[in-house]
């Protein structure tokens, strides 16, 4: 538990930044489902809704930060776990789909529920992310917590604006997530002895920006290629383009 | 009628693209048909459950990203039609030259998030490769 020596060690330093980044991502999104969904109620109900949805969203995180620092030491749930991180990536990187809309948030308890739902989804990311990146240190654990909790308090705003005026940090993002991913899935302990065996270049150790390993790389350059692929295809599979401003009265 | 597209992201030198327009449209044999577009980034696709309130969001910000190039074009008396959509910037433009039978696109050489040294932004880089149609680019 010698947290002086541990902040030392450059390790300790690349954890902490990609768990700020993830945090920032992963915190924010959730940050802004809560902004967005509070958004179609009278003023008063706002404060209400977001009071609660931040709340379960802090008090998810907690729980389920014990909850997974214990589970993740079974044998194939940091496999599963690295494929739902994987899969979040990817999605990161596409746009927002139109499809599972409950109807609109116009009143407080359908604005709860839809805040609810989303907040169990996205916690449950975010703490995967936070505890594969901890790699067992309970400083970075602890740190990493605490920092998505004004995420996701107050995240919502600067999230969106920082997100407008530079998309690169989501897929910086997308990228260290895929790199969580790709470490996570080769250290199962089920897996961890065959990779060694059958795939020793995997877990060699690059010296390149603090010793990456190939399994990072891989998935961070996997999740980046596959996410902007499925976005350009969605992109031009799009046969409805719309535009919002058609029903805008436009000048005569 | 020519009609022209002008991507506008807000930025003062999509400002001064529609400017241009303005001042050049005399010079014009035809009278120009005039699309202002702007075309707001996607949330992650990680939102869930809010896409009305999303897509309201986009809206404003369009407005907002478009309100100077309107407020130029109001004064000079010139008439345009305006357009906001969601998604990635350069395939959008493309969707609506295609869809509008859009003749040229006049815009700003770099944008707002454009990488400071760089001669053109990557958006309009990405535009001049994607699209049949002449490009004029305002610095």
């Amino acid at each position: 538990m010698d947290f002086i020596a541990e902040i030392q060690t450059p390790l300790f330093w690349a954890g902490l930044m990609t768990i700020i980044w993830v945090n920032i991502i992963l915190s924010g999104d959730n940050a802004v489902v809560i902004a967005l969904a509070a958004r179609s109620l009278p003023k008063h109900q706002q404060n209400k809704a977001v009071f609660w949805g931040a709340g379960a969203a802090v008090i998810l995180r907690i729980v389920l930060t014990i909850v997974a620092v214990e589970l993740l030491k079974y044998p194939y749930l940091k496999i599963i776990g690295g494929l739902l991180l994987f899969w979040i990536a990817v999605k990161l990187l596409m746009p927002e789909d139109g499809g599972d809309d409950i109807e609109s948030s116009d009143n407080l308890i359908q604005a709860i529920k839809t805040i609810l739902i989303a907040d169990l989804v996205m916690s449950l990311d975010n703490v995967i992310a936070v505890a594969a990146a901890a790699k067992g240190s309970i400083l970075l654990l602890v740190l990493g917590l605490l920092i998505s909790i004004p995420l996701v308090i107050f995240g919502a705003t600067l999230l969106m604006k920082l997100m407008e005026r530079y998309p690169i940090i989501v897929v910086i993002g997308a990228a260290l997530i895929g790199a969580v991913a790709g470490e996570m899935l080769v250290t199962d302990p089920v897996l961890i002895n065959w990779v060694h065996a059958k795939m020793p270049w995997m877990d060699i150790h690059v010296p390149l920006l603090g010793e990456l390993s190939w399994a990072q790389i891989v998935g961070a350059v996997s999740v980046v290629v596959l996410g902007k692929w499925l976005a350009a295809r969605a992109e031009r599979a799009e046969t409805k383009v719309v535009d919002l401003a058609a029903g805008d009265q436009q000048a005569k | 009628m020519l009609r022209v597209l002008i991507p506008v992201d807000g930025s003062e030198n999509a400002d001064r693209a529609v400017g241009f327009v303005i001042r050049k449209a005399p010079l014009y044999k035809e009278p120009l048909e005039i699309h202002l577009l702007n075309v707001q980034h996607p949330f992650p696709g990680t939102i869930r459950g809010v896409h009305k309130e999303a897509e309201q969001v986009h809206h404003e910000e369009g407005l907002k990203a478009l309100a100077a190039a309107r407020k130029q074009l109001d004064a000079a008396g010139v008439k345009y039609v305006f357009h906001i959509s969601v998604g990635e910037v350069p395939e959008v433009i493309l969707h609506y030259v295609t869809d509008r039978k859009i003749q040229q696109i006049v815009m700003g050489a770099r944008g707002l998030g454009t990488v400071a040294g760089l001669l053109l932004g990557s958006v309009t880089t990405k535009v001049l490769h994607l699209v049949e149609v002449p490009v004029l680019l305002v610095k």
